[in-house]
């Protein structure tokens, strides 16, 4: 097809789309109406049972926590698809960055920069760690904490030090912390098989204080395990993407 | 026994994990990460066939972490296990094993990520067979759509993997988000995920637009999956691609898995409220009609042999489309055997090819004409794999075909055995017409347009150097599979067996029952009075008459310019060059623009019959 016969085929198309997703949305409940039981029954009973008083955590690491193991496994895959795409690439040299004007270097990061930056990098640390260890209490966990806890590590990238965010990080290393967190999730649901309850069964004391940092049994461990899993796939995937955007810069010099 | 029903996902999770966390300890020692990722496959597949035994006397549920549903409300997630997908899985888990093995020798560098990869796919697959909360079948199906990409776009270093790649990733994923959004408008009606639970939802009530669209919505990742044309196109890009253990598991399984998907979510969730099964069929029988149609006509016209079995396994899913939208347990029964004799007969195909293209450094039928004459065992297995794949009793895939067409018989559409048969002799003429022209050198050489020759010879070998012997790890996994396609077409009492299994399946109101109230279901009731499996003569004459019509037709091909009644200079099948390369663009923009018409046809069609 010609783009302008696509474009044509595709405004016909979409309209019958439109017409017909609209007779769906017209069948939805109104705004403010909660149709369905399932809420209405996690907030009766979800703190009692499980002792997280951030519902949502509870759902996501203990209702639905074979969704969620599903879920990180996707990362996962999604962070191995992108070393395996780049792995061969390492030695290409591709002439495309469009600010590569010959005789010309990379202008060097400024002090102002690298003063912020590196300031930055210690709260972020503690802000992360704080969130993946506090899916039990409030509403956070080890998918946010993790992303914070991995943007630690692109700091040290934007200081400027390209060499110290790969000596910290090395591709292998990376990779198996990855690999760690995301079979420890699964290991936590054949700990439970073990001992004889259900797979991803919460078989660890709830504690006796909903609320408190050290309660919720497995909630907390899981999203320590995603926090891992999660930081490490995203620092996999950055440090893969920058050595290539520096392959090509090395490659024009 | 029930706590096998985790282990078949979380062994394969375990084992990618354990694979990508030890290879530093390993690195170049690769034999070990084969030997861990064929054990771990090969116990996946003990422990599914197990299960698949044990759901005989009915269907099994688990729920995870333990929250049984109260008062037919899920709290948490389930496997609701029966025969169809138990056995479906173990097929699944059955091929990843013979890919496995086939890789063994196959690559030359490997890096661990393959192994991981291949694992994390299967983990995707069983999951998604055995899931009964369509979110969580949401889920799985997306972590196997991005190992499949990953695994399209193993040799990088080209352009054509990438390419087909990302057509692939773009294709499934623009699917995967109408399905998201069916679910989130099926959730805000019913505020549940479990498929039972919003079938017993739904049922009762007058399907009003919100359940119509939901339907088509969630059913539009699955078409794409499963190749159903408009969603075909990128099935064909990414088999081209793909390295070659990976087709046998895109070819075998995965696109069967979207046919399951549909069949799943009709009659777990939507069959019973929508109901108006008439237009349900009527547009189903259309979908999968052309898939068929177009399907074989590519196929026959193909001389790039991964190309070629990727069009003839879209050409089944239109015949295993067919066997659903029958909507009968006859017709799902064919379906379901269809599908496991396909699958391990189409996986043996791929492994050949494999084998020609790790000796023989191509995959062009034209330039391989009479070069496998060095490859005679291969040459053997691949030819009866064309026959079984043409039909050829007692291979397992005629039965399929026949009780497809005896059902279509029973509800009066007896064109369904004509369109079978019909684009069966097509597929099988192409597939025999590769064996004869590239193992045995009969007739003459193709003569090629550039075009598609161009096109053919595009693969590069994913091996360094030919190699002048085949090893044994390539060549015992394809025969293992066609002889188990035969051992499965002989197997007693399969009809009824297969029967039992499609009966269940379609049962919504015994389904529901075990799901939400845990009840046992000895004896579901049939949707429609079951009929007869038996193995009539009529089945069998088809099939041979199949085989010998393929047969025949593809020495026709081989020999057309020999033939003297025909015109000068035509070569079979040179109409289909011109819709060939204009709807097979390689441009991912028309595809999407294709799906988008298929979607809203689909979407017209339902609402004009159930509004």
């Amino acid at each position: 097809m010609t783009p302008s016969q696509r474009r044509w085929v595709f405004l016909v198309a979409g309209g019958g789309f439109l017409a017909f997703y609209l007779w769906g949305l017209v069948g939805l409940p109104g705004f403010g109406h909660y149709p369905g039981p399932y809420g209405d029954i996690i907030n009766a009973i979800a703190v009692s049972q499980t002792h997280a008083t951030a519902v949502v955590s509870a759902v996501n690491f203990e209702y639905r926590a074979f969704d969620t193991l599903g879920e990180e496994f996707i990362l996962f895959t999604a962070a191995t698809g992108v070393a395996t795409v780049l792995r061969h690439l390492r030695e290409e040299r591709d002439t495309s960055a469009m600010d590569e004007a010959m005789n010309r270097d990379v202008p060097a990061t400024s002090d102002a920069i690298r003063m912020v930056t590196l300031a930055f990098i210690g709260p972020t640390i503690v802000v992360g760690w704080y969130l993946t260890s506090h899916a039990q209490t409030s509403p956070s966990g080890g998918f946010q904490g993790g992303i914070v806890l991995a943007t630690a590590f692109v700091l040290v990238y934007l200081a400027g030090q390209f060499i110290v965010f790969k000596r910290l990080s090395p591709v292998a290393l990376t990779d198996a912390i990855e690999a760690i967190g995301a079979g420890s999730f699964a290991a936590v649901g054949i700990a439970a098989l073990a001992l004889g309850a259900a797979y991803l069964s919460n078989i660890l004391p709830l504690g006796s204080t909903p609320g408190a940092v050290n309660s919720a049994g497995t909630i907390p461990l899981i999203s320590f395990f995603v926090g891992i899993e999660v930081s490490a796939a995203f620092i996999l995937i950055i440090g893969e993407l920058l050595e290539q955007t520096l392959i090509v810069r090395e490659g024009n010099r | 026994m029930d706590s096998l029903l985790p282990l078949a996902v979380a062994i394969p999770l375990l084992g990618a994990a354990g694979i990508s966390a030890l290879t530093p300890l390993f690195g170049n020692r690769r034999r070990v990460l084969d030997a861990v990722a064929i054990l771990t496959a090969a116990a996946v597949t003990g422990l599914l066939v197990t299960i698949m035994l044990s759901t005989a006397d009915g269907q099994r549920v688990y729920w995870f972490a333990g929250f049984t549903p109260s008062h037919g409300v899920a709290l948490g997630i389930d496997f609701a296990v029966d025969q169809l997908n138990s056995g479906l899985a173990a097929l699944t888990a059955t091929l990843v094993t013979a890919a496995l093995m086939f890789s063994w020798r196959y690559f030359e560098r490997v890096a661990s990520y393959y192994h991981a990869l291949m694992l994390v796919f299967l983990a995707g697959m069983v999951g998604f067979c055995l899931t009964g909360d369509v979110f969580n079948l949401f889920v799985w199906f997306e972590l196997m759509g991005v190992a499949a990409y990953a695994l399209t776009a193993y040799r990088p270093e080209e352009r054509g993997p990438i390419q087909g790649a990302l057509n692939f990733a773009i294709t499934n994923s623009v699917g995967a988000y109408f399905s998201l959004s069916g679910i989130g408008l099926i959730y805000g009606r019913t505020g549940a995920l479990n498929m039972a639970q919003i079938g017993q939802a739904i049922t009762g009530h007058r399907p009003d637009g919100l359940v119509v669209v939901a339907f088509v919505l969630i059913l539009m990742g699955l078409l794409t999956k499963a190749s159903i044309v408009p969603f075909h196109f990128w099935l064909a890009d990414a088999h081209a691609v793909a390295p070659t253990p990976v087709c046998v598991l895109f070819s075998g399984v995965m696109v069967e898995l979207g046919l399951y998907g549909i069949a799943r979510v009709y009659w777990s969730m939507f069959g019973a409220g929508l109901g108006h099964q008439g237009a349900i069929t009527a547009v189903l029988l259309a979908l999968g009609t052309a898939t068929a149609v177009v399907g074989a006509l590519f196929c026959f016209r193909q001389r790039h042999l991964k190309r070629l079995l990727a069009f003839s396994t879209i050409n089944h899913a239109g015949l295993f489309l067919i066997g659903i939208a029958l909507l009968t347990p006859l017709g799902l029964t064919g379906a379901a055997v269809y599908v496991i004799g396909h699958g391990l007969v189409k996986a043996a195909l791929f492994l050949c090819v494999g084998i020609v293209l790790h000796r023989l450094r191509s995959v062009n039928e034209t330039t391989l004409h009479g070069r496998g004459r060095r490859l005679p065992v291969t040459g053997v297995v691949f030819g009866l794999a064309a026959l079984a794949l043409a039909d050829l009793p007692p291979f397992a895939l005629y039965l399929g075909a026949g009780w497809i067409g005896q059902s279509g018989d029973a509800r009066e559409l007896p064109w369904i055995t004509a369109v079978i048969v019909t684009t069966s002799v097509l597929v099988g003429a192409a597939v025999l017409r590769v064996a004869g022209g590239v193992f045995y050198g009969l007739g003459d050489p193709p003569s090629e347009e550039p075009a598609m020759a161009e096109e053919a010879s595009e693969e590069s070998s994913e091996t360094d150097t030919a190699k002048s012997r085949t090893p044994l790890s390539m060549i015992v996994p394809p025969i293992a599979l066609v002889a188990l396609a035969l051992a499965v077409g002989l197997l007693p009492h399969l009809g009824e067996l297969a029967q039992d299994g499609a009966v269940r399946f379609q049962d919504q109101a015994a389904y529901n029952a075990t799901v939400l109230a845990g009840a046992h279901i000895a004896h579901p009731t049939a949707l429609l009075g079951p009929e007869d499996t038996s193995v009539t003569t009529t089945d069998v004459v088809t099939g041979v008459g199949t085989a010998v019509a393929s047969l025949v037709l593809a020495l026709m091909a081989l020999y057309w310019r020999r033939l003297p009644v025909l015109r000068r200079g035509f070569e079979p099948g040179t109409g289909l060059v011109g819709p060939i390369r204009r709807f097979q663009s390689g441009v991912v923009n028309d595809y999407v623009t294709w799906m988008v018409v298929g979607l809203a046809c689909i979407g017209g069609a339902l609402a004009f019959a159930i509004r």
